[in-house]
Order: structure tokens, then C-alpha cells, then sequence
């Protein structure tokens, strides 16, 4: 035992030592935990390596789950271990940055180096510091939320496509048959990020904010209780019990008319065909009667902006950031690194990654006709006036951190302590009732704050 | 001490046993029914498939892939770039190797060395310690005895950052060696007070006579440990070990903030989880991960517990 | 001689026990210290941590929320607990008879506790999934025994209920491995004696078994109250908000901006609360 504690200290020390004549090495985190996406990555990562002969670090892509990173970077944080690039949904990235966490002059410097105009200016406001002119991170990429529906169910019943409360209620409530298994409508009703991403567009629809441009708490607002009041009666006619994302899959199967969600779904609905083209008309006759339906992908529509007082569309962009190693010579290297990556050819490698999921926050990209042909034929299916008003809807995201285009840091708070989605979950699935829900709320928020 | 009831107690008995089995296997059948369904068909409740579809397995274990084709915009990007072409062949040479979708294997592979070493440390540990503690009398015995079980009553998270800190001070994490090292150690800490628990619980139960006889023949203290306590005990001995290797086996959250950096010593939990947040349809693919997962330790202990039986039913252990 | 024997006892008792100890020790010691440290605290990550005395502990519990959590808690320990060491040692007493395929049956139902918790609790998920789910479709469609489908996992009436089943599906083998181990110790010549003695079944189990079982019973009641205690991943998991205490904590003090006097505060009261009880059973039940 004694031999072996020694053989186990001995090896600790040599590997200590062995570290210190060790490479330089940047780390790179990612949210992008598939393995073929980190393929990609590590691909531009060798371009780029081979490309720049004079670069002197090497680079450590590592993925990390988006749930994990609040943790993960709290133990970087605490152990001066922390990452010198790191690739998060904006507000993860605001929340970073108002503890005090980001080298936000690198991310301003870098934004002004590729050229603020050639950025779509909603989307650089999302990253928007209280001071003018100074950014939490740089935008890197990012999705819209629409309506996905079943147009030809909409054709058949002379329904209107869900752009209006009162067309998306109507449906809703027309194809909501839950003794036969099928349901209205998906929205998210259970107590997590998902159900804010969608509450927020209908919150913004009928112009309701959480917070006034002056930084007063207007959660109690007529507009947001309307807003409140809509939600929950359209939880009626979403599956049973607690939802999220996941439930998509009821659309898939034929039981479920109208669901939100990100365009990542144009993938999944292009990879859907590819399966369904794979399977012989043989074999159609043997799933006659079960829940297969071939033209399922050819029908889907879809609507990026939902309507009530005011348009109001929703997505989620994606930065860049660099946290505060306070290591110039690092964060230098970084930034470098990351330019690159907003290089044409690189960029367009990595939104492919993802077609439709992955859009360009550089306005020039959006027509670039090597951007347009993508490898899921997502232009072509959906035709690049489409496509262009749904990646034109980057530009007018709207959250509640941004007013009058003033940043609200309680805001990114309250969004990262799910305040609102268990707010929610409280009025849909505990029946309480709006005004305690409100009221427990707003005591939560002031206590943050 | 089974005796000849009446046939209908025989058929009670085989039904109660069925029972048993049935509920603790059904989740793994509706896995395994899952895993083995086409995306249109996971609608269907029925636990058959309507059509067997073997891609998920096929795709986890890397099976009939075919090489996977470049994509246009990669291509695009090689060729814009000034590369010469020994560059550009070996990073698309890297590339095609690195986009397994589930590189199942190497997860097995670190997996079962940190829980099979972490297990054996522990259980080796615990014998010597469990020993102490029953047989041996000192000062300050009840005081380590009792004091280790409080250890679990300060939970994952909150130990997680300190450790860190610790482990990073120490220029552990440096190296994939010293980081395996440090994850080793934490799993032994959350492992061997139960293990000493147990095991301290188990030796007790064995009368101390047949040691007596031993020591006044003059055997000394580890051999009589090597040759009677250890075998008397076996069946608690392989329960301890099980134990600490289920519990390094499925440990996630350490596991993901210290090997975060080395991701050729990612354990299968992580793997798992990577594939479950990857936002395809994937359940097809999640619970054949599931069962890919599940079945190898199935294995394992199946073999483990055919010696354990054999060696208890030929009456080893009689008091 | 005799005193001399007395102290090898005692190094050697030393030297057997000093690697755990000087392990648990090194790991626990400073990671407590620290927590205790923290909960005094408001920690920031950039500036000086500023002292606020009691005041995170205040706001715990001053938090109705708390107390409904510690609440569940309670609920959810005590039906786990009892669960899995009934189900546990009524199994154990059936593998404990000579019965075909015994060994292949004895593995088997060591699946629950084997398989990654990650891995099964989706399996759960898809069999009371509310629309494509088995459980639904047998009991709504086939047997008509629920007037339409529901979510018994979502739903926050019964989710409770569904993590309890999950715990004792989960470590029921556990506690039954444990029990066999201690059943294939016992000596067969109590059974034949008490036979002769024309003890029946029952008085033969309620007056041997259960003894011999008395300790190993205690132990797995006192382990599974402490881990049940502090469970997070299974309930986090499965159900979709069951505010136990662990969740409660995870969602106060680590959700989003981690805030980790909160944090320990809420560690440390929950600590308290559980050494109560431990206490307690340690002197009622197993007498040390």
C-alpha cells in the first residue's frame, strides 16, 4: 500500500513538471455538443492552424452542454481556469457579463474590426452594454421561432394560417380532439426555457414588457395579464401535463396541428423526407394504417411573426465571447482566431453545420449564393424569399432585455432564474390563480434585484 | 430449505417470481422496443416494432457507415484556402476520422477502467479498514467509525467547486493521467465510507472463534484476513464492489467538469447525455445508447454472480 | 505480553484504517470548511465576497417554499425508504429458494440499479408518456379504467407518487443484495431445529430471519435515508418539477447565476435537519 501511495505521488509530481514546459493552448468551449458538429469545428480549427503558420498556440475545442455551463464556468471562474473563447446564447452571455466575468473591450474591438454595419443592427442591440457603443460579446449566429403547422389540415378546414390570436385560438381549438389522441397546439407549459421563449413572443405581440424602459418592474401590466390569460387558455389545448420541445414529436406522428419551435426543425423535417423517401412503396402498403404519413414534410407551413396589437417575432442569438483571463496575449489570440471564423468560407462551413438552425447574423452572407446551397436543399424547398424573411427576422427579435433599445440587465437575471416559466407552471399546471401567480412573481423579481 | 409445498403454491411461487422479473425489466423492454422502431413509428404504443430498424445500432457501434462524403461547403473552404495538398489530405484525413456519432467504445473503455480501478481501490481499502474497525481496538476507533458516514450529507455541487480548486492548485488537471487520478480519488471518497460501513457491518457478523483458533496457531493479522475473513465474506465483499462501481459507472457530474478538457478520457454518461442534447430526433438512438450502455455491465455481473452463488450454495458459509 | 499485544492491536488497528481516513479526510475537510465559510457570505467571483452574517440563512427560512420542500422531502425519504427495504428483502427471500434459472433471475433484476440512471429514466418517460405511451393506451384505450389521458409523471399530484415507484424500482436490488448476503449466512441448523420444534413458517421467519437480519435491515434504512435525503438526478430528471429540497437549493442558488452563500446556507440546513433525525434513529434504532 505505502509503495503504492509513493508510486501514486511520484507520478502526480513528474506530470506536474511535465506540464510546465507544456504547449500553449487556447480553450475553445462550445455548445455544440453533437460529434459531428465538433468535427467541423476542429476542421476550421486545423484550416485555420495550417493557414497561419505563425499562430503559436494550439487550440482545445471542448463541448459543453448549455445546461452545464452556468457550472461549469463558475468552477473555471473560482480555479483561474477560465476558457479564453467561449460559443453561448446571448443571454447566458449578458449574465456572464454583468458579473463582471468578460473582456467586453475584446468583443467590442473585434465587433468594430469585421464592421459594425455589416452586422444586422437588432442583432449586435442584443448584445448591447447599458454604456453606448461597448458590447458583451459578438454575435456569432442564431435562430427564429415561428408557428410550424399542418397547411393542408388548414386548407381542408378553410382556416386561416396562424398569424392572429384569433386565427392561432380558432385552430387550436378546432383540432384539439384529445379523445382521439390529436391536439391543437404545442406551446411549452412546463417550467423551463422553452416555455418563456414562447411566452415572450406572445407577451411582445400584444406590447407587453417585463420591465419599462426606466427599469420599473411592469409585470403587472393589462397587456402582460392579457398576455397571461391568452397563454393559458391555449395550454388547454396542448398535450396533457407539463411540455417542452420534445413534444414535437407528436407532429411527426400526425397527432398534433400547430407547434412552435426554432428553424433547427427544417432539418429534421429534410431528414424526415430523406427517410420516408427511403422506404419502398412495398412497404407503404404495410404501414397503411399506422401513423406514417409521406406528404407530411411537403405540408408543413410555417409563420415567424404572431400578431396581436403589433408583429412580434422570437429567436435567440448566439455569441462569441471572451472572458476575462486578464492574459492580453491569449485574448489576443483569440480574438484572431475568431475573425477567422467570420471569414466567408469558414462561416458558411459552420452554419452548414445546421441549415436553417444556423443563420448569418453578416447581412452579405444571407445572399451568398455559396451560403444559399446548402447540403438539406433548405433554399430550394423553401424558396429564398422565405428564407430571407425568416433570417430577416434575426434582426427585429425582440426580449425583454431590450427596451426602446436600453438595456435592462434585471431582465437576463430574472431569464436566467426562470422566474417566468415557473410563474407559468404555476397557472397551468398548479391552477393557481393569475393574480397570486403575479403577485409571488413580482416578490421573487424585487428580491433579485 | 425449500421444501415440497402443494402444486398451487409452486405456481404462486413461480408467479411471484415472474412479477419481479417483469417489473424490474419492462423499462428495459420499452427501451429496447424503442430503440428498434423507425422515427414514425415511435407513435406507437404496441412494444413491437411495426418495422425493425437496426440504424441506431448500426450508427452507435460505427457499423456500415459509409465513408462519409465531404460536404460542398468544406470542400469549398479547402480549396479556397492556401493550403498545400499534403495539408489539405490530412485534415480531411482527420476529419473523416473523428465524426463518429457515438464513439462507443472509447467511452466503454474509460468508463470501465476509472469504475473497475475505482472499485477495486475501494474495496481493497475497506477490507483493511472494515478489519480495523471490528476486530481491532484502539482509541479514537468509534470516533472514525461513525464520523465517515457524514460525509454524504454534503451533496455533489457544493463539494464540486472546492475539489476543483483543489485539484487545479494542485497542477493535477494538467495532464490526462493526473486528471483520471484526481476523479479516482473523489469516487473513492464517495465510496468508501459505505463500503467501510458495510463491510465493518458484515465482519462483525462472523464469529470471532474461527479467527481465535487461527491466531493462537499463530497466523498472522493478513493472513488470517487473506484467508478467512475475506473469503467468509465474499458475497458482501462482491455487493461493496458493485456498489462502488455502479456509482463511478454513472457518475456524471464531476466526470463532466474535470475531463472536460481531455475528451479521449470521456466516460460513457457523458457520451450519453451528449447525444441526448443533440437536437435531431434521436430517441431511436438514445435508448439504443441506453441499452448499449446497460448491456456490457449486465454481463459483467452475470459472471460475477455465477461464482458468488456457486460458492455460497456449496455451503461455504456456515456460522 | 499482554499490554504488548494491546499495542500492536492498536498501530495495527491504526494502519488498516489511516489510508481511508487520510483520504476522506483531505477531500472533506476543506470543501466543509469552505462551504461553512461561504454561507457567511455573499460570494462574487470578481470582487472581495462581502460579509452579511445570518443573512443568507435567513432567507431560507423565512421561504414558505422551503418548508413545503422539506415537506415533500420527508414524504419522499420515508416512502423510498420503507419501500425499497420491503420490496428489497421480500425479493431477497424469494431468491433465497432453490428455484430453475435462479442465477440467470438473480442477475436480471440487478438492471434497475446497473444501468446509468440517465438511460432509464427516458424509458420511464416514454411508458407514461400522455400520448404515445403504453400506460395510457392500456388503461385508457384497452381497459377503459381512466376516462382520458393524463400525464402522471407531469402532473404535480402524482408525480410524487411516480418518483417514489422510481426509487424503489431503481435500489430495490440493491438493499436485496445486500439482505441475500446476510440470509446465506445464516445458519441452516436454526431452521432444522426450529422445524423439530414444529415452528411454522411465519414463527420461523419472525424469530430467526428477522433477527439475523435486524442490523443489515437498520444499516440499509440508515444508508437510503441519507442518500434519498440528497437525491437530485432521478427526480430532476423524471419529473418535471418536484420541488424536493435538493431541487429547491439547485434552483435557488444554482440555476442560471450561481450564488454560492445561498448555496451553503441551504447545504448547511439541510444538513442540520437531517443529523436530527440521524441522531435520533442512530441511538433509537441501531443502538450505537
Amino acid at each position: 500500500m505505502k509503495q503504492f501511495l509513493i508510486g501514486v505521488f511520484m507520478t502526480m509530481a513528474i506530470m506536474g513538471v511535465a506540464f510546465a514546459n507544456g504547449e500553449k493552448e487556447l480553450e475553445f468551449w462550445t455548445t455544440e455538443t453533437q460529434s459531428d458538429r465538433l468535427a467541423r469545428i476542429n476542421l476550421l480549427v486545423d484550416t485555420f492552424k495550417a493557414t497561419n503558420p505563425d499562430f503559436k498556440f494550439e487550440i482545445n475545442v471542448i463541448a459543453i452542454e448549455e445546461n452545464d455551463l452556468a457550472t461549469q464556468f463558475n468552477a473555471a471562474a473560482a480555479s483561474d481556469t477560465l476558457p479564453d473563447l467561449v460559443q453561448v446564447a446571448t443571454e447566458n452571455a449578458v449574465a456572464f457579463g454583468t458579473q463582471g466575468l468578460l473582456n467586453t473591450e475584446a468583443a467590442t474591438s473585434m465587433i468594430s474590426n469585421i464592421g459594425k454595419d455589416r452586422f444586422y443592427s437588432g442583432v449586435l442591440r442584443l448584445n448591447q452594454m447599458p454604456s453606448d457603443d461597448a458590447y458583451y460579446a459578438v454575435p456569432f449566429h442564431g435562430w427564429v421561432q415561428g408557428i410550424w403547422y399542418r397547411a393542408d389540415w388548414f386548407e381542408e378546414a378553410g382556416l386561416n394560417p396562424p398569424k392572429t390570436w384569433d386565427d392561432i385560438l380558432k385552430a387550436a381549438k378546432y383540432f384539439n380532439k384529445p379523445e382521439e389522441n390529436q391536439y391543437g397546439i404545442l406551446i411549452g407549459t412546463s417550467a423551463e426555457a422553452f416555455t418563456e421563449q414562447v411566452f415572450t413572443q406572445f407577451a411582445r405581440s400584444n406590447d407587453a414588457w417585463l420591465f419599462d424602459g426606466d427599469g420599473n418592474l411592469t409585470l403587472n401590466s393589462p397587456e402582460m395579464r392579457e398576455a397571461i390569460e391568452f397563454y393559458a387558455e391555449l395550454a388547454k389545448y396542448t398535450p396533457p401535463g407539463p411540455q417542452n420541445w420534445r413534444a414535437r414529436d407528436y407532429y411527426f406522428q400526425n397527432k398534433l396541428a400547430m407547434f412552435f419551435y426554432s428553424t433547427y426543425i427544417m432539418d429534421d423535417l429534410a431528414l424526415a423526407e430523406v427517410a420516408a423517401a427511403s422506404l419502398t412503396s412495398e412497404n407503404f402498403e404495410e404501414l397503411a394504417g399506422s401513423s406514417f404519413d409521406p406528404n407530411l414534410v411537403s405540408n408543413t407551413g410555417m409563420v415567424p411573426a404572431i400578431t396581436k396589437t403589433r408583429d412580434a417575432g422570437y429567436g435567440t442569438i448566439v455569441s462569441l465571447l471572451f472572458p476575462n483571463t486578464e492574459d492580453d496575449e491569449r485574448t489576443a489570440a483569440a480574438m484572431r482566431f475568431a475573425e477567422y471564423l467570420f471569414t466567408p468560407d469558414a462561416y458558411i462551413s459552420f452554419l452548414h453545420m445546421a441549415p436553417g438552425g444556423k443563420n448569418p447574423v453578416l447581412r452579405e452572407i444571407s445572399t451568398n449564393p455559396n451560403f444559399q446551397q446548402d447540403p438539406s436543399n433548405i433554399f430550394e424547398r423553401y424558396g429564398p424569399d422565405k428564407m430571407a424573411e425568416i433570417i430577416e427576422g434575426l434582426d427585429s427579435i425582440e426580449t425583454f432585455s431590450i427596451v426602446d433599445g436600453k438595456r435592462i440587465e434585471a431582465a437576463s437575471t430574472v431569464f436566467s432564474k426562470q422566474i417566468i416559466p415557473q410563474m407559468m407552471y404555476r397557472i397551468i399546471q398548479e391552477g393557481e390563480s393569475i393574480d397570486s401567480a403575479l403577485e409571488r412573481a413580482e416578490a421573487e423579481i424585487r428580491k433579485l434585484m | 430449505m425449500v421444501k415440497s409445498g402443494g402444486v398451487s403454491r409452486k405456481i404462486g411461487f413461480a408467479f411471484l417470481i415472474l412479477l419481479i422479473v417483469l417489473f424490474s425489466v419492462f423499462p428495459f423492454i420499452q427501451a429496447l422496443s424503442t430503440s428498434l422502431k423507425y422515427q414514425w413509428d415511435w407513435g406507437n404504443p404496441s412494444l413491437i416494432p411495426t418495422q425493425i430498424n437496426l440504424e441506431a445500432y448500426k450508427e452507435l457501434l460505427n457499423i456500415g457507415q459509409e465513408e462519409k462524403s465531404v460536404p460542398e461547403s468544406v470542400k469549398n473552404l479547402l480549396d479556397e484556402s492556401d493550403l498545400t495538398k499534403a495539408q489539405r489530405d490530412e485534415i480531411l484525413a482527420k476529419y473523416k476520422e473523428t465524426g463518429d456519432v457515438f464513439p462507443f467504445l472509447k467511452y466503454f473503455r474509460n468508463s470501465l477502467a476509472l469504475s473497475t480501478t475505482g472499485a477495486l481501490l475501494s474495496v481493497v481499502l475497506a477490507i483493511m479498514g472494515a478489519y480495523s474497525f471490528s476486530r481491532l481496538r484502539y482509541r479514537g476507533r468509534g470516533l472514525i467509525q461513525r464520523g465517515v458516514l457524514f460525509v454524504y450529507m454534503i451533496g455533489g455541487i457544493l463539494l464540486l467547486i472546492p475539489l476543483y480548486r483543489i485539484a487545479v492548485a494542485m497542477g493535477l488537471l494538467a495532464t490526462p493521467v493526473g486528471t483520471f487520478l484526481a476523479l479516482l480519488i473523489i469516487y473513492l471518497v464517495q465510496t468508501l465510507p459505505v463500503s467501510l460501513y458495510l463491510l465493518g457491518n458484515f465482519f462483525r457478523s462472523i464469529p470471532y472463534s474461527i479467527e481465535e483458533a487461527a491466531l493462537i496457531d499463530g497466523l498472522a493479522r493478513h493472513k488470517i484476513i487473506w484467508r478467512i475473513v475475506i473469503p467468509l465474506s465474499w458475497s458482501a465483499i462482491v455487493t461493496v464492489f458493485i456498489y462502488a462501481f455502479m456509482i463511478a459507472w454513472n457518475e456524471y457530474l464531476f466526470a463532466s467538469v474535470f475531463l472536460k478538457s481531455y475528451d479521449q478520457l470521456y466516460t460513457l454518461p457523458m457520451g450519453l447525455r451528449a447525444l441526448f442534447y443533440s437536437k435531431n430526433a434521436i430517441w431511436d438512438r438514445i435508448m439504443a445508447g441506453s441499452m448499449l450502455t446497460a448491456t456490457p455491465v449486465i454481463i459483467l455481473f452475470m459472471a460475477i454472480q455465477k461464482n458468488l452463488t456457486g460458492g455460497l450454495s456449496e455451503g461455504g458459509v456456515k456460522g | 505480553m499482554g499490554k504488548s499485544l494491546k499495542q500492536r492491536e492498536s498501530t495495527l488497528g491504526w494502519m488498516l484504517i489511516l489510508p481511508s481516513t487520510v483520504i476522506i479526510l483531505s477531500l472533506i475537510l476543506y470543501p466543509i470548511v469552505s462551504n461553512v465559510i461561504s454561507s457567511l457570505f455573499k460570494v462574487s467571483l470578481v470582487e472581495k465576497d462581502t460579509f452579511i452574517g445570518l443573512e443568507n440563512y435567513r432567507n431560507v427560512v423565512s421561504d414558505i417554499n422551503f418548508w413545503k420542500a422539506a415537506l415533500i422531502t420527508f414524504v419522499y425519504v420515508v416512502a423510498t425508504t420503507l419501500g425499497t427495504a420491503l420490496v428489497g428483502l421480500g425479493v431477497a427471500l424469494a431468491m433465497n429458494r432453490q428455484f430453475p434459472l435462479r442465477g440467470f433471475i438473480r442477475s436480471l433484476i440487478l438492471l434497475p440499479y446497473v444501468a446509468p440512471v440517465f438511460s432509464v429514466v427516458y424509458a420511464w418517460k416514454f411508458i407514461f408518456d400522455p400520448v404515445n405511451g403504453i400506460f395510457m393506451d392500456l388503461t385508457v384505450e384497452k381497459l377503459g379504467i381512466f376516462s382520458q389521458r393524463f400525464n402522471l409523471i407531469g402532473n404535480p399530484d402524482t408525480a410524487l407518487w411516480i418518483a417514489i415507484v422510481f426509487s424503489i424500482w431503481k435500489y430495490f436490488p440493491f438493499t436485496y443484495l445486500m439482505i441475500l448476503s446476510r440470509l446465506q449466512a445464516i445458519d441452516n441448523n436454526l431452521y432444522e431445529a426450529a422445524e423439530v420444534d414444529g415452528a411454522s413458517r411465519w414463527q420461523q421467519f419472525r424469530y430467526i430471519t428477522l433477527p439475523e437480519l435486524y442490523f443489515i435491515l437498520g444499516s440499509i434504512v440508515l444508508l437510503r435515508v441519507i442518500w434519498n435525503f440528497n437525491k437530485f438526478e432521478d427526480i430532476y430528471l423524471l419529473t418535471d418539477n418536484l420541488k424536493v429540497l435538493s431541487i429547491y437549493t439547485y434552483f435557488k442558488a444554482f440555476v442560471g447565476i450561481i450564488d454560492l452563500g445561498q448555496g451553503s446556507a441551504l447545504v448547511i440546513i439541510q444538513f442540520a435537519l437531517l443529523l436530527v433525525f440521524i441522531l435520533i434513529y442512530l441511538k433509537k434504532v441501531l443502538k450505537w
